[in-house]
């Protein structure tokens, strides 16, 4: 709800800048000018971040994925662009305040995790039974790409990202669900652990909670493409596509084994100054 | 523009459930459970259930059946195959000689695991006096567990009647040592050794699990570890069929130090509260032809109960300090000889260093010291 706010606030406050340049000239509007007359157009955005933080290719022990909520994410950018002469080839710089996030619920089958508390206490072991993951990192990113303007409405864009994460978390749940016999009588639970490996002590588990947002990394980098469509002299549509290139944990962090990596599309608009 | 953008996502979605891979076979294996089609064939000649933990069988056999040829046929792991412990034979339905326990080694279905068990099949010995001088490392090393012996059964003594929570406090990963688990050895008892059980802290995995605390317990019967974080209570399945006669007297030794702060299920301070141990014998009817144990729901209340000891005001000893407990039979009940010869009957003797711990409260440091506990017989 929080997010939604500052969404409005954010957007209500470009509004009413937009509103003032039409009617009188400000230091906004002259240092504008002064940006278009080198050539650098300024944009700003708003838009949705939809995908997943998750290991590539899925691993086999990840059996069925049973609940994906993409949640709301937005992402805030504000962009320079120019082009390279008469040709259809430009740059363009920006800086985006986004989140990144999502809720998974997973089937998982011999699943080796690793868990070591702040008050030493430490779980080893291969799970089967459900995860639920909760991710919601919040980052500033700085995106550097190439655009090709195809004609006067469609151009695409490509390049790489860094991002700086300044707020993460990554927790959740590891559960079972209720086995009834034909009395209705609970009799066990879907899901356990195994001590250590697959031929340790075996212990069904009803819930445990996890959080490992304390070892969330603070550097991400990736590559980004998208594709913009001009609908109007001042606004666009875009799509885009972010590609993670290092997990989100750090490579020793061995509670989760593999590496995930975010993935997400972002949809949104763009006011081109 | 508008019908390609969620057309996008769906094949998104698409390619992501696309990626679940096929299936890897089994990586377990265990012994599941002895076959029933070959337990009814010997129910004559069984008492009670198959005790299966995650490296042994245990069959309690009645005095005087042979155990030279028996041919045990066991549930496994799906796709998992059972050999002869160094012999590549499959070993399921096997004839083999128990006087002396035999080896099983259980392969996985993926190949890539296997695991030994031990399988005895065992006349039963009637609880007398326990001195706590019989222990050993469970299989995986990480803590101590108690057994009795009868040194009648020369190839054979080894029983396996007590059983403690320590397989439970293992999940919660907050002892480093056998020595750091609520319920370990010590050399200074009455004579020889004597059985230490520590209230414990069980850290941030058990308070995720709401079992903040574990009382430091022993008893006799079977802890079923895998239904030790559904089930906390019922876990804790407490008897086992091994009555020697009309149970008169509970008697035994011990030394107590409550810890400083007592804490609720919670784990919030109970200011003024102070921590105390338990010890009692419970001696209750079973159904000779299905045996179902009391566990730490209803040890003290069914309505199978004939007859209890129990520690009513046990106090702060610094010092080995006797108790004698009579047993008091419950209104109604009486002790049928004639339904003992019919093991119809089954005894747990349970002692725990916080008296309320089987709800998860008590003292962490609370310390109960057991030596030397008997069951007087009629």
């Amino acid at each position: 709800m929080k997010k939604i706010y500052t969404l409005i606030i954010l957007l209500a406050s470009f509004t009413s800048v937009f509103a003032q340049s039409g009617s009188h000239t400000d230091d906004t509007d002259e240092n504008l000018l002064r940006a278009a007359v080198r050539g650098w157009h300024v944009r700003v955005g708003a838009g949705f971040n939809l995908g997943g933080t998750s290991p590539l290719p899925l691993p086999a022990e990840i059996r069925a994925i049973d609940g994906f909520n993409p949640g709301l994410h937005i992402a805030l950018e504000g962009a320079m662009q120019k082009q390279f002469g008469a040709t259809p080839w430009g740059i363009q710089l920006g800086v985006r305040l986004e989140s990144k996030g999502m809720s998974t619920d997973a089937t998982v089958k011999n699943y080796y995790m690793e868990a070591k508390e702040a008050d030493g206490g430490e779980i080893k072991g291969a799970f089967t039974g459900h995860v639920k993951t909760n991710v919601n990192n919040r980052y500033l990113t700085f995106p550097v790409l190439g655009v090709y303007k195809i004609n006067e409405r469609w151009s695409v864009s490509a390049g790489p990202y860094l991002s700086w994460m300044f707020n993460g978390s990554f927790s959740g749940e590891a559960y079972g669900n209720e086995i009834k016999n034909e009395l209705g009588e609970s009799i066990g639970v879907d899901a356990y652990i195994r001590d250590q490996n697959p031929t340790g002590e075996k212990t069904e588990v009803t819930s445990a909670t996890y959080d490992f947002s304390g070892n969330l990394r603070k550097f991400h980098y990736g590559v980004q493409v998208g594709g913009e469509f001009k609908a109007y002299k001042h606004l666009s549509a875009f799509v885009n596509l972010q590609w993670g290139l290092n997990g989100i944990f750090p490579s020793d962090f061995s509670s989760v084994t593999f590496s995930l990596y975010p993935v997400y599309g972002t949809l949104g608009f763009n006011y081109l100054f | 523009m508008k019908h390609f953008l969620p057309l996008a996502f769906l094949g998104a979605a698409l390619t992501f459930s696309s990626c679940i891979q096929d299936e890897p076979l089994n990586a377990e294996c265990d012994i599941t459970g002895i076959d029933s089609l070959w337990l009814s064939n010997h129910k004559a000649m069984i008492i009670g259930d198959p005790i299966v933990t995650n490296t042994t069988v245990s069959v309690t056999l009645k005095k005087g059946s042979d155990r030279t040829q028996l041919d045990p046929k066991f549930y496994l792991t799906p796709g998992a195959q059972i050999f002869i412990t160094g012999e590549g034979t499959p070993a399921n339905g096997v004839v083999r000689d128990f006087t002396a326990p035999q080896l099983y080694t259980v392969r996985s279905e993926d190949g890539n695991w296997s695991k030994d068990y031990t399988v005895s099949f065992n006349y039963p010995r009637p609880i007398s006096v326990c001195s706590f001088e019989h222990y050993a490392l469970d299989a995986s090393g990480k803590f101590y567990q108690w057994y009795e012996v009868d040194a009648s059964d020369e190839q054979n003594p080894r029983r396996d009647y007590w059983a403690t929570g320590n397989a439970g406090f293992a999940m919660s990963g907050m002892a480093q040592t056998p020595e750091g688990y609520p319920t370990t050895p010590n050399p200074l008892g009455v004579r020889g050794n004597c059985v230490c059980l520590r209230t414990s802290d069980t850290g941030a995995f058990g308070a995720s699990t709401r079992m903040p605390i574990a009382a430091g317990n022993i008893f006799i019967g079977e802890f079923k570890t895998s239904q030790a974080m559904l089930f906390p209570r019922k876990a804790t399945r407490m008897g086992l069929q091994l009555v020697g006669g009309e149970p008169v007297m509970l008697i035994g030794y011990y030394k107590y130090t409550p810890g400083e702060v007592f804490y609720d299920k919670n784990k919030e301070v109970v200011e003024g509260r102070r921590d105390k141990c338990d010890v009692y014998a419970v001696l209750y009817e079973v159904d000779p032809a299905k045996f179902v144990p009391l566990n730490g729901d209803d040890v003290l209340t069914s309505n199978r109960i004939v007859s209890v000891a129990r520690f009513e005001n046990p106090e702060e000893p610094k010092e080995w300090t006797k108790f004698e407990l009579p047993f008091v039979m419950k209104e109604g009940k009486t002790f049928d000889r004639e339904r003992m010869d019919n093991d119809g009957y089954a005894i747990t003797v349970v002692a725990s260093s916080s008296r309320d711990g089987q709800v998860f409260e008590g003292a962490i440091g609370s310390e109960l010291f057991i030596d030397e506990l008997e069951i007087v017989w009629k």
